[in-house]
Formats: structure tokens, C-alpha cells, sequence
């Protein structure tokens, strides 16, 4: 019982009066940020690292904003996407097809509180999940030794192209670029300056802020220019703004199975929101059967992604704590802000500061039922905001970028070297390049390679350490079985093709 | 298609000068069986034959509904938002903050379909709104440039 004692402990942090305006402000920040089109969860919270750094908030609070933001952001996103057709990012996209005929027939408040509520029973399944199953995955991490974390995130990056579906290949080719870009700058074992250029500013590597305002903002502004056109009108929010019990009860069901499913794929690396919502909703509606009417406003198509969505969002913590390895996004944009106060994220960490990790729990819940109330008197001040140009919208976004990236060693190097990232980001996404993996790789590169020597230096050079113990063998079979996976799939996409075109 | 055999034909590039790069990266005196060169170069390998095959069996690349296809217009303006952030970035500490966020923030709202008037004004405003909000209030030092004299 350990563990409620530590919840808590947590709560008492997260209740502070500090901490709750630290939150609420995260909030709103988050949902204003997530609302805009060109900035989502992932540069929300990067662009927050150093201001939060700046302002010198001790570093739970400092978590607790980012955790704040983040939950704010995806509740922004839903907004775009329920009111405007419009989904802010890959995850959302389940949301808009029931949620906005929902707001069609005059339900958009309903709807948007609705999956307000859908995402807090999400996190609040997962985060139950999290404080049951975390505990048990750090006592069981401490057993493992470089060799274990080297393979073990060696899973992670190859979990990215199973998952991801149907670009293994270029997700594969995303992941390594972010590998070698963790490269660069001078070896801490050696001293030897790699990949530098003789570039003073290169020596301590790329700044992990740069690297991910250059790829996700700096490219979505040059993405914006080609949609300059945007006729399309919000839909108003009017009449009833809360869901009544009925309609709660109606979907209570499908949010305990989608919480269930989104804090599985939550946990592991790779799958993440994206497909947790996707899966949800196909599931759903194929529960319901002839009875649904997803597509056209069911609630229940409203609920399951979202409930989905909130849940691996908490779920996604789960490895990011125990073990200190990322799987998403931006769980390794949260780990770069806890390596800017020297946390390492890992099994210690629930020992060494148990603040910090519950805090950050009981943050959760709290940031979560802080949406839900204040999406009623908000609601209209949020859709006005969707009423913001482009022209007004996007010189803003360049010069905070700007101010982000200026924060973090106050040099114009990083301002060009993010220009050039960009430029970089945005070639990428034309071609059809997911950009998460190359924020992965570049969070997981440096700990790989430690790792890696690190077990060599062990074995004194001998590779079998890499397969020999049971744990590493069991997670070279896993990492197989997820290679293997893509090209499966995609044997079985053509010989289907190939059958339809035997039948024509 | 083509777009992405020359992306991968000048990121394979890339990779061998890398490599080239990479191969001296020798530790004056090691005291480990593995060295500096290792994970960089295991990494370009790897990557390097994922552009290969890339570069014969070039993958499908779905575009999204909204998105046009890319016309000489749209290419000129990202070549002048380009632009338009790097002068941003060459003037950040000469001009100052404000002066250069006013000096590429005007060209942009109008890039985007803004006009005179209200860009200017927005522009502005937001320019020197930012900069009480992040320098003044949250700690975060911006260079004041050419208004420094101001500042007296």
C-alpha cells in the first residue's frame, strides 16, 4: 500500500497553491496553443522548456506546467477539430467524424464537453493503470544493465516503424536521421569533436529545443503559405453547453473499453494516440453494428477516440518514467525538459524523487478535471479565437519560435541553424516523412550509444553481451516479431491487390 | 517519385561525407573497445541502405486532400519566407528584438494575405507586446539592439 501513500504524497504536491495556478495557467496556455493551427502539442510544450527554465520554476512545477500544456493542447486540438472539421494533428482526426456532425445538428457543446469528460475518464483509467503497474516496472528495471536498455531501445525505434503502418521504410530512414543527429557535438567519453565543422556553437551538439521548433514549427509555417485560402466558418457554439447524465451513461461503457485499449497502446513504444484512437473507433463501431450511426454524430464515435486519445496520452508516461525511454513524441520532448534540471527519468527516479514522479501523476488529474470545468464559461472566448487569420497568426508564431529557440544559449547560431531545420522539416513532410521518429531518434541516440559502449566496455569488446542475458534475448525476439510485422502487412496489401486484379 | 529518388540520391550523398568525415574520429588514448566512430557510422550504414533501397523502390507518398500542388507561386513565396527568417535571424541582435521582428513580421502577415494597415498594427503591437511580456516579465533576456538608447 505503498503506493496510496505516495498518490498521496502527490496530491499534496500537486494541491499547493503554486502548483494549481502553475496548472491552471498550463491549461489554458496549452489549449490556446493547441487551438492554432501550425502548433500542437509538440512544439507547445518545447516552446515552453526554456520560458519555464527562464522563469526558474523548481522542477516539479515545471513538469507539472509542461504536463498541464500538453493536456491542454490535445483538448485545443479537439476543439479545431469538433467545431471546424479541422484536426490539429494525426490523433484528432477519429475525432472529426462524428464530432462535427454532432456540432452540425446544434450539439457543439455538448459534444466538445462530452470529450472533455471521454479524455479525463481516458487519463483517469490509465493514470489507475499507472500508479498500479509503474512501481512494479521500476523494481523490475533496476535488474537491467546497459546491454538491456541498449537493445531495449533498440525496440523502441523499430516498434516506431511496426506501428506506424504504412511507411516502415521511411519511418525507419526519420528514426536513423534523428540517431545521427544525436551525434554531433563533442564525445563525452573521448573528447573527440564529431561532426562539428570546427563550428564553436556545434560543440555541445544540436540544442534539443532547436532541433524540435526548426522541424515542427519553422516547417509548418512554410506549409501554411500553400494553404492561404481557409473559407471555412466555425460552427457556433450555442444552446446547452454541459452533456446531461444520460448522454454520460450512454457512452460510460465504451469509455472504460477504449480507456482500457488506448493505456495498452499507450504503453507501448510507438503506438501511441494515432493509432490508439484509430482502433478505438474502428472497434466501437463494429460493436455497435447496425444500431450506430457513426459517421453521422454518434456520441459513442465521439467518445471511443477520445477516451482513447487521453489514456495512451497517460499511458505513454508509463515507460518514459520506469525506464527513461521515451515512445512518443512528446514524451521525448518531456524528457529533454527533465535532462535541462539533470533528472534522469528511470527506475531511481521513483525512489530518489518520488515528488517529482507523483507529483506529476496526481497533476494529471487534476489538469484534466480543470478542462472539463473550464471548458463551460470559456467556450466562446476559445471559438473566437479559431477566428484568428493566418496573416495575424503566423509572423506571432515565427518570432516566439524565435524567442524559444533565442532563450535557450542566447546565440543567432541556433536562429539559423533552426531555419535550416526547418527547411529541412519541411522537405521531409512533403515527402510524406513522419517527423516524430526524428525527435525519438535524436532523444534516444545519445542514451544508445552510452548504453551501447557502456556494455561493450563490460564485456571488453565482446559482442554476445548484447544477446546473452535472458532479458535482451526475449527483446530481440519481440524486436523480430516487429520487423517482420510491416512486411507482412504489406505481402498481404498486394497478394489482395493482386487477387482483384486475377478476378477483373 | 522522381522528388524522392533525388532526396534520397543527395541524402546518400550526405551519408558517405559523413562517413568520410567520421573515419579519423580516432580517441587520442582509449580505455574502451569501442570508440567514437562506431554508433555514428553503424547509424549512417543503416541509413544508407535504407535510402538505397529507397533510391530503386521509391515508396508511395500519399498527400493530404487540401494540399495543392506545388506551382512556381507558392515556390517563390517559401523561397521569400525563407528569406524572410534568415534576415530575421541576421538581424535578431544588431536590430534588436523589436526592430527585427517588425522588420520581417510586416512582409510575412502581408506574404500571407494580409493587409497594409492591419499587418503594421498588429505587427507592432505584437512586437513590442512580446518583448514586456518575455523580457520584463518572464526573464527572458531579449537583445534591445538599436533601441537601446531608448532604454535611458
Amino acid at each position: 500500500m505503498d503506493t496510496f501513500s505516495y498518490l498521496g504524497q502527490g496530491f499534496g504536491v500537486a494541491l499547493t497553491p503554486y502548483n494549481l495556478v502553475t496548472a491552471l495557467c498550463g491549461t489554458l496556455i496549452g489549449t490556446v496553443v493547441g487551438l492554432l493551427p501550425g502548433l500542437g502539442p509538440i512544439n507547445g510544450v518545447a516552446l515552453l522548456i526554456p520560458i519555464a527554465f527562464a522563469l526558474g520554476l523548481p522542477p516539479e512545477s515545471a513538469l507539472i506546467l509542461l504536463a498541464a500544456v500538453y493536456l491542454g493542447c490535445e483538448y485545443g486540438g479537439r476543439i479545431s477539430s469538433i467545431l471546424l472539421n479541422i484536426p490539429g494533428e494525426a490523433s484528432t482526426v477519429m475525432t472529426t467524424l462524428d464530432g462535427y456532425p454532432m456540432a452540425r445538428k446544434g450539439l457543439a457543446g455538448v459534444a466538445l464537453s462530452l470529450s472533455a469528460w471521454s479524455s479525463f475518464i481516458g487519463a483517469f483509467i490509465a493514470t489507475c493503470g499507472m500508479v498500479l503497474f509503474a512501481p512494479l516496472l521500476a523494481k523490475w528495471a533496476i535488474a537491467f544493465g546497459p546491454a538491456e536498455y541498449f537493445v531495449l531501445m533498440v525496440f523502441a525505434i523499430v516498434c516506431l516503424g511496426g506501428m506506424a503502418g504504412d511507411k516502415p521504410l521511411k519511418t525507419f530512414v526519420a528514426a536513423l536521421i534523428g540517431l545521427f543527429l544525436s551525434a554531433v557535438g563533442i564525445d563525452a567519453n573521448s573528447g573527440v569533436y564529431r561532426f562539428t565543422g570546427d563550428n564553436i556553437h556545434l560543440t555541445d551538439g544540436i540544442q534539443f529545443v532547436v532541433l524540435v521548433l526548426g522541424l515542427f514549427s519553422i516547417s509548418e509555417i512554410l506549409l501554411l503559405l500553400e494553404k492561404t485560402h481557409r473559407g471555412q466558418e466555425a460552427v457556433k457554439a450555442t444552446g446547452r453547453m454541459m452533456f446531461n447524465l444520460k448522454e454520460a451513461s450512454s457512452v460510460f461503457v465504451v469509455n472504460i473499453r477504449c480507456g482500457l485499449l488506448g493505456f495498452i497502446m499507450g504503453v507501448l513504444p510507438g503506438a501511441g494516440a494515432t493509432l490508439a484512437s484509430a482502433v478505438a473507433y474502428m472497434t466501437e463501431k463494429r460493436l455497435a453494428g447496425a444500431s450506430g450511426k457513426f459517421g453521422q454524430g454518434d456520441m459513442r464515435g465521439l467518445a471511443a477516440p477520445e477516451t482513447a486519445i487521453g489514456a495512451s496520452a497517460c499511458g505513454a508516461l508509463v515507460p518514459m518514467l520506469t525506464l527513461g525511454v521515451p515512445g512518443s513524441g512528446t514524451t521525448a520532448v518531456m524528457i529533454g525538459a527533465l535532462s535541462l534540471y539533470n533528472i534522469t527519468p528511470g527506475p531511481l527516479l521513483f525512489q530518489q524523487q518520488p515528488d517529482i514522479v507523483w507529483g506529476l501523476i496526481a497533476s494529471l488529474f487534476v489538469a484534466n478535471i480543470m478542462l472539463v470545468i473550464l471548458n463551460i464559461p470559456m467556450i466562446r472566448i476559445f471559438t473566437r479565437i479559431l477566428a484568428v487569420p493566418n496573416w495575424a497568426l503566423v509572423p506571432v508564431i515565427a518570432i516566439i519560435t524565435a524567442i524559444g529557440v533565442y532563450a535557450v544559449h542566447a546565440t543567432t547560431f541556433d536562429l539559423f541553424l533552426m531555419v535550416g531545420i526547418g527547411i529541412f522539416g519541411y522537405l521531409l513532410r512533403k515527402l510524406d516523412f513522419p517527423l516524430s521518429p526524428v525527435l525519438l531518434g535524436f532523444i534516444l541516440g545519445g542514451l544508445m550509444e552510452q548504453n551501447l559502449r557502456r556494455a561493450l566496455s563490460i564485456s571488453n569488446g565482446a559482442l554476445d553481451i548484447l544477446w546473452s542475458s535472458p532479458i535482451t534475448f526475449g527483446v530481440w525476439a519481440l524486436i523480430a516479431v516487429m520487423l517482420l510485422v510491416p512486411i507482412l502487412r504489406i505481402w498481404r496489401k498486394r497478394s489482395v491487390a493482386r487477387r482483384v486484379v486475377a478476378d477483373v | 517519385m522522381l522528388l524522392q529518388r533525388i532526396f534520397a540520391s543527395v541524402l546518400l550523398l550526405a551519408c558517405l561525407s559523413l562517413v568520410l568525415m567520421a573515419w579519423p574520429y580516432q580517441a587520442p588514448f582509449s580505455y574502451e573497445p569501442i570508440g567514437p566512430r562506431a554508433f555514428p557510422l553503424l547509424m549512417l550504414g543503416l541509413m544508407g541502405l535504407g535510402l538505397v533501397y529507397m533510391l530503386f523502390r521509391p515508396q508511395p507518398t500519399k498527400h493530404t486532400e487540401e494540399e495543392p500542388a506545388l506551382d512556381r507561386d507558392t515556390l517563390v513565396k517559401i523561397g521569400i519566407c525563407v528569406t524572410l527568417l534568415i534576415v530575421f535571424a541576421a538581424t535578431f541582435e544588431s536590430l534588436g528584438f523589436i526592430l527585427s521582428s517588425m522588420l520581417i513580421g510586416i512582409p510575412m502577415a502581408r506574404l500571407y494575405g494580409g493587409r497594409w494597415l492591419p499587418s503594421v498594427v498588429i505587427v507592432t503591437l505584437m512586437a513590442i507586446g512580446l518583448y514586456l511580456l518575455f523580457d520584463k516579465a518572464m526573464d527572458v533576456p531579449l537583445p534591445l539592439g538599436l533601441l537601446e538608447v531608448l532604454e535611458n
